[in-house]
């Protein structure tokens, strides 16, 4: 009696250390086809074999007690669920992406700068081919003469109609696409309404695990009018298309490099266009805007980018480059609600 | 370059997923038990692309409502157009819509028109196009300026054509349009009417099986008139172009957003190319379908199958 007690407690001794640690790595015999089939095509068999037809990996039969404890095998855990496809942002810093944001995803972004700019976009994915947002932008400029300085038109009300496709859905390697076209509410002030409008296309193509390379053209127009008749020599109206197809495409283009798993360094190059009151000429021109800077991943659904942005580089004029902040959030309770609906 | 383009449209087709209709294939099932789950859960059809009538009736037993809006194409201006159709049948529907026609302010202005719309029972065949007619007798719109009042009125004769080939589904008709424009004011007034047969076509892209890419282009008829110079009005054809996406967030609801295109809209000069985006609006709208049939046999017992 007394051995068998010793060698219970023996066993027990053994055992109980054993439970409460990771399992060890025990070989398990090969998963055969006829045996474990899968559904999937795919050669590799899968991580998380099903337990119970298995052939017996251990001398489990036995009803003796095993130092290896069998209720893991015979109830493993329920397989983690599918991480969620990282969400592609609409923009680089200044200039689109080919992405679009998945259906019923609001996306929304605020920024400042160093010159007191403040900035907003808010969008909404539409069925995975489409988005729809609105925005306040500080990106426009305008002078009243050649020789003045700029200053800032803002608040710039916008909306945004974007469709496109995604990666890889044409054929492998395809870049995403997307179809952009932005149009400005009239923005009356200082006696002055003006409106902008651009329509872009872009791609972006993902090289590695790293580099994200951004291009594409963007089709600009606006115009300027004279609301109050005081328009000193300048023309009552002047559009941008006046002055031909030229003076209104441009290219772009960006670079996202991902250097942490949760930091990428952006540059991009954008077009934005700047109005001039007194010009005779023309009254409005394009002016390329570089940005530069680091997009941190807070969480999944919260991203801070910083950098620095000059207005005009053909200026060359560091006095007029801008310090800028801004934070982005990605709001999943509207596809929660779509899903739930259906 | 031409088979680039081509080669381009065969391997989106074949990438878009076939199914671009709602999910079920069955109406909504008219019985006193029948759950919310398969009252909405049925099949629904619109009759129209953006503003281009399409050979499909909403079907029997069902109502549409849809409409979309902007409030970029004239700055300040909710420019809006709508739809009600009313199915009777599975081939025929009653409707009250706005008509796309181009106003003297220049902008797409919603013509009101109640109409009837058939579609030509004939059995669905591949590379068979179904066919449908649509008559729209117009309701006059009434503009005041001072002491003048202009009216305008579309009466439309719709003939349209549907021919599906996978994900892609191709549209095409002719409009004929009787347009007339009555101004009255303290003299003799003025009047034009002109009948024009305006081409328009249009096209769909099943990317999922929820959302759609559609584009569509056609003619309207166009009023000019300046009231601050009263002369004689006439009466042009005028191009619209629509491109964007329907997204059915449920089987009963869609949601419509696009961008479009008019040759020449408010606050545009004279004459106006397509190089002129600051004139192009974007416009955000939606339709849903009610299956009154079913939810009056689920209520009170009436209309069941």
């Amino acid at each position: 009696m007394n051995r068998l007690l010793l060698a219970f407690l023996a066993l027990a001794a053994i055992a109980l250390p054993a439970a409460a640690q990771p399992l060890p790595p025990v070989p398990l015999p090969e998963p055969e086809p006829e045996t474990a089939p899968s559904p999937s095509p795919s050669p590799a068999p899968s991580p998380a074999p099903s337990p119970a037809p298995s052939p017996a990996p251990s001398p489990a039969p036995s009803p003796s007690p095993s130092p290896i404890p069998s209720k893991p095998w015979s109830e493993p855990p329920p397989p983690p669920p599918s991480p969620e496809p990282e969400i592609g942002l609409p923009t680089v810093l200044a200039s689109p992406t080919g992405r679009l944001l998945p259906a019923a995803i609001i996306y929304s972004r605020s920024s400042l700068d160093t010159s007191g700019g403040l900035a907003s976009d808010l969008r909404v994915g539409l069925g995975d081919v489409a988005e729809f947002g609105v925005e306040l932008t500080d990106l426009v400029r305008a002078r009243e003469s050649a020789a003045a300085a700029p200053h800032r038109l803002a608040p710039y009300l916008a909306a945004t109609f974007k469709m496109g496709l995604a990666e890889h859905r044409l054929f492998t390697g395809q870049p995403a696409l997307a179809l952009g076209f932005r149009k400005s509410f009239e923005h009356e002030i200082d006696g002055r309404a003006t409106r902008i409008a651009e329509l872009y296309l872009v791609g972006t193509k993902r090289l590695g695990d790293s580099v994200e390379l951004h291009g594409g053209g963007v089709f600009w127009d606006a115009s300027i009018r004279d609301a109050d008749g005081a328009g000193n020599g300048a023309a009552a109206e002047d559009f941008l298309h006046d002055h031909g197809v030229r003076r209104q495409l441009r290219g772009f283009g960006g670079l996202g490099l991902r250097a942490l798993a949760d930091a990428q360094i952006l540059v991009d190059l954008y077009w934005v266009p700047e109005f001039c009151y007194e010009c005779t000429d023309r009254q409005i021109r394009l002016k390329a805007l570089l940005s530069w800077g680091v997009r941190y991943d807070i969480t999944r659904s919260i991203k801070l980018d910083s950098g620095v942005r000059v207005p005009d580089i053909t200026a060359a004029d560091l006095l007029d480059a801008q310090i800028f902040g801004q934070v982005t959030f990605l709001h999943r309770g509207l596809r929660r609600a779509v899903d739930h609906l259906r | 370059m031409r088979s680039a383009v081509i080669a381009l449209c065969l391997a989106a087709a074949s990438a878009a997923r076939a199914d671009g209709a709602a999910p079920a294939d069955r109406d909504p099932p008219r019985r006193r038990d029948a759950s919310w789950a398969e009252l909405y859960g049925g099949r629904f059809r619109s009759s129209r692309l953006f503003s281009m009538p399409v050979a499909d009736v909403v079907g029997a037993y069902q109502i549409s409502l849809g409409g979309d809006y902007s409030l970029l194409q004239e700055t300040g201006v909710l420019s809006s157009a709508g739809a009600l159709a009313v199915g009777f049948g599975d081939i025929a529907q009653l409707e009250y819509r706005h008509t796309a026609a181009i106003s003297i302010g220049q902008t797409t202005a919603p013509v009101p028109a109640v109409g009837v719309q058939l579609k030509v029972p004939l059995p669905e065949r591949r590379y068979l196009p179904s066919w449908a007619v649509a008559f729209r007798l117009g309701v006059p719109r009434r503009e005041r300026f001072g002491a003048m009042s202009v009216d305008e009125a579309v009466t439309d004769l719709y003939l349209v054509a549907r021919l599906r080939l996978g994900a892609v589904t191709l549209h095409g008709g002719a409009r004929v349009s009787a347009a007339r424009i009555d101004v009255v004011d303290d003299g003799p007034g003025f009047h034009a009417d002109r009948r024009l047969v305006l081409p328009t076509v249009g096209a769909e892209l099943a990317m999922t099986s929820e959302a759609r890419l559609v584009a569509e282009i056609g003619l309207a008829p166009q009023f000019r008139f300046d009231p601050d110079a009263p002369a004689t009005p006439r009466i042009h054809p005028g191009g619209l172009g629509r491109l964007g996406v329907r997204w059915f967030l449920h089987p009963a609801l869609c949601v419509d957003a696009s961008l479009g295109y008019q040759v020449e809209v408010a606050g545009a000069q004279a004459v106006d190319r397509p190089s002129a985006v600051v004139q192009w609006d974007i416009r955000l709208g939606g339709e849903v379908f009610v299956p009154w049939g079913a939810l009056a046999c689920r209520a009170v017992g009436i209309f069941c199958e």
